[in-house]
């Protein structure tokens, strides 16, 4: 199978033949703008879906919609794949209307305005003009951000040809809202086939599969399959269908399908089809390995730290291992790859500058995960962190000493700034004031709650900056423009490249994605004023400084 | 792009599983940033290098 080097890059429904390209840097498909609109709303969904939901049948609406649209446009698809050809090339030539986007954000401010007004209940949005307002502005906020991605011209064309489908699309979309979001999944009095036909078999199989291997470790099983409760006198545990191995089944589903999809041009179909079932089954046992291991820990004397870290964590774990392997090894077994294995590969892997810029945020995060798994709350393990990303700058040290450590007198300001930020935006963030580091702290003896301490404040200045710089400003900014980002000056950028890497850093924020996407933009600006990642980490570390300074002298520990 | 292309489907697909109100003790949504940002990452380093 071969394919012509235009092709590779090009997503199915793109690409018109009769429209000239414009050779821009900022272009944007069809696709590409449905995928940009996704991660935006994804992004601003994730902190506010407990405000759309509270009341009047937002969540309900929105869940349809989110049905709806994807349904009546692969229908449109279907029905007319020349029209996403021709209306996705003419976006091509189209600039983004960043006024329309400003518009969203004054929306969504408005809309998250009203909707605090309506959470402290000071009155302001009682009554009919209230509930008129939210909904108001939360449509606009979702019309403004579609109409800056795609037209509202170009999206009638784009489904014009669908005539009464619509109406096959709004059924489906509220039978499934119905079916899977509304109902209670476990719940015995409703006949629900998603559970009688398929998750009750399965979630028996996942309780009789722990049972053999922890029969195969432990003397003293009790194990009740009426009431799915299984473990030993000492510990046992509910094995639910929300446990049984449904959502990393899912997930794998979807990343393996989504992998299949976009490499599919390295691998050798219909035998690949293989590995989507075989990667689910593989999640599935791993997640049985999991509840095992779960219930062992609780057994070992360590209940809290099953019920709390572990169990928190473990999934999310083993679906990355599982995910990673798949992308791995999928392509080293000659009956799935569509390209012969040759001798020149190994040689060739020996550069990759990528790794000396994400290796030690990766590693940061595998051990923050670990960490917080073999926890009970308090993350006693935090120097893990500390050491690993350590000895991860250190091995990668010959490609840093390239770099620009140098800063300035602005980077030291842009700190201060974003400390100022973090705190006046910390309000809003939603984060829970209270923290399991105090009462952590006070169960330690002096020497370890010092010790602790040292480490974390190391971790705060030192490590997380440079690790999450290179990533996020070393990184990330120049990989949005190009594969080959090595090859681009370190002061290249565009404003989707500054948006992508500031958002991305924000949302590892959780809560405070909106001060951390905020913080991205400023180390954004004084990494690339000079392009000197020295500017961007002394800026992050001096935050991260006062924020330390601020924590211990006030006691908050939330803010860490 | 194609990566990015796997990676928002994946972000997309998890928002949704996590963003409903039910519980979900096996993928924690509270992880989830983290957890994302661990798998792209070792994705862009695991591409790059083959790409080399």
């Amino acid at each position: 199978m071969t394919h012509s080097p235009a092709s590779v890059s090009e997503p199915a429904c793109e690409g018109a033949g009769s429209v000239v390209r414009r050779q821009a840097s900022f272009s944007l498909g069809l696709s590409r703008r449905f995928a940009l609109f996704s991660l935006l709303f994804a992004a601003e969904f994730i902190p506010i879906s407990s405000l759309v939901h509270k009341d009047r049948g937002a969540g309900t609406l929105l869940e349809i919609a989110v049905v709806f649209v994807p349904l009546l446009l692969a229908i449109a698809y279907v029905k007319s794949p020349q029209t996403f050809q021709q209306v996705s090339a003419e976006l091509r030539l189209a600039r983004l209307r960043w006024s329309l986007l400003g518009a969203h954000i004054a929306a969504l401010l408005a809309f998250l305005g009203l909707s605090l007004a309506q959470a402290a209940n000071n009155g302001l949005l009682s009554g009919l003009t209230g509930a008129v307002l939210w909904y108001t502005t939360g449509f606009l906020t979702l019309a403004f951000a579609g109409w800056a991605f795609v037209p509202p011209r170009a999206a009638l064309r784009l489904v014009r040809h669908t005539r009464w489908a619509w109406l096959y699309a709004l059924a489906v979309a509220v039978l499934a809202q119905r079916l899977i979001i509304y109902r209670t999944l476990w719940n015995g009095a409703v006949w629900n086939p998603a559970i009688d036909l398929s998750w009750k078999p399965a979630t028996d199989l996942t309780f009789g599969m722990v049972n053999m291997l922890l029969r195969m470790l432990l003397s003293n099983v009790i194990a009740n399959r009426a009431t799915m409760m299984i473990g030993t006198p000492a510990f046992h545990v509910e094995i639910t269908p929300w446990c049984a191995g449904f959502e990393g089944t899912a997930l794998m589903l979807v990343f393996s399908t989504a992998w299949l999809a976009f490499f599919r041009r390295e691998y050798r179909f219909p035998q690949a089809l293989l590995l989507v079932p075989a990667g689910m089954a593989v999640m599935w046992v791993s997640n049985v390995i999991r509840i095992t291991a779960l219930i062992l820990i609780g057994v070992a004397g360590a209940p809290k730290v099953a019920i709390s870290g572990f169990h928190s964590q473990a999934g999310w774990i083993a679906f990355t291992c599982v995910a990673l392997s798949f992308a791995v090894f999928s392509r080293q077994l000659t009956w799935f790859s569509a390209e012969p294995r040759t001798e020149t590969q190994p040689q060739a892997a020996t550069h990759n500058p990528t790794a000396a810029y994400l290796m030690p945020f990766v590693v940061l995060m595998a051990a923050g995960m670990v960490s917080t798994a073999a926890s009970s709350g308090f993350e006693w393990l935090y120097p893990l962190r500390v050491i690993a990303a350590a000895i991860t700058l250190w091995y990668f040290r010959s490609k840093y000493s390239e770099l620009n450590w140098r800063f300035g007198w602005l980077s030291a300001l842009a700190g201060l700034a974003v400390f100022g930020i973090w705190l006046g935006l910390d309000r809003f963030s939603g984060a829970h004031l209270d923290s399991p580091i105090g009462p952590g702290l006070a169960s330690l003896g002096s020497s370890g709650r010092l010790t602790w301490l040292a480490f974390r404040i190391i971790g705060a200045i030192a490590t997380v900056p440079i690790a999450e710089e290179l990533a996020f400003r070393g990184f990330l900014i120049r990989r949005v423009i190009s594969a080959d980002f090595d090859s681009l000056n370190p002061r290249r950028f565009t404003y989707l490249s500054i948006l992508v890497s500031s958002v991305a850093f924000g949302l590892l924020h959780g809560d405070r994605w909106i001060a951390g996407s905020v913080a991205g933009l400023i180390y954004a600006a004084v990494f690339l004023r000079r392009g000197r990642i020295g500017d961007a980490v002394f800026a992050h570390a001096l935050t991260n400084a006062l924020l330390a300074a601020w924590v211990l002298w006030s006691g908050r520990w939330y803010l860490w | 792009m194609k990566l990015a292309g796997v990676v928002l489907l994946f972000v997309g697909a998890a928002t949704f599983a996590s963003a409903f109100p039910a519980g979900a003790p096996e993928i924690n949504a509270g992880s989830a940033g983290s957890a994302l940002a661990l798998l792209s990452g070792a994705l862009l380093i695991i591409r790059a290098r083959r790409k080399q």
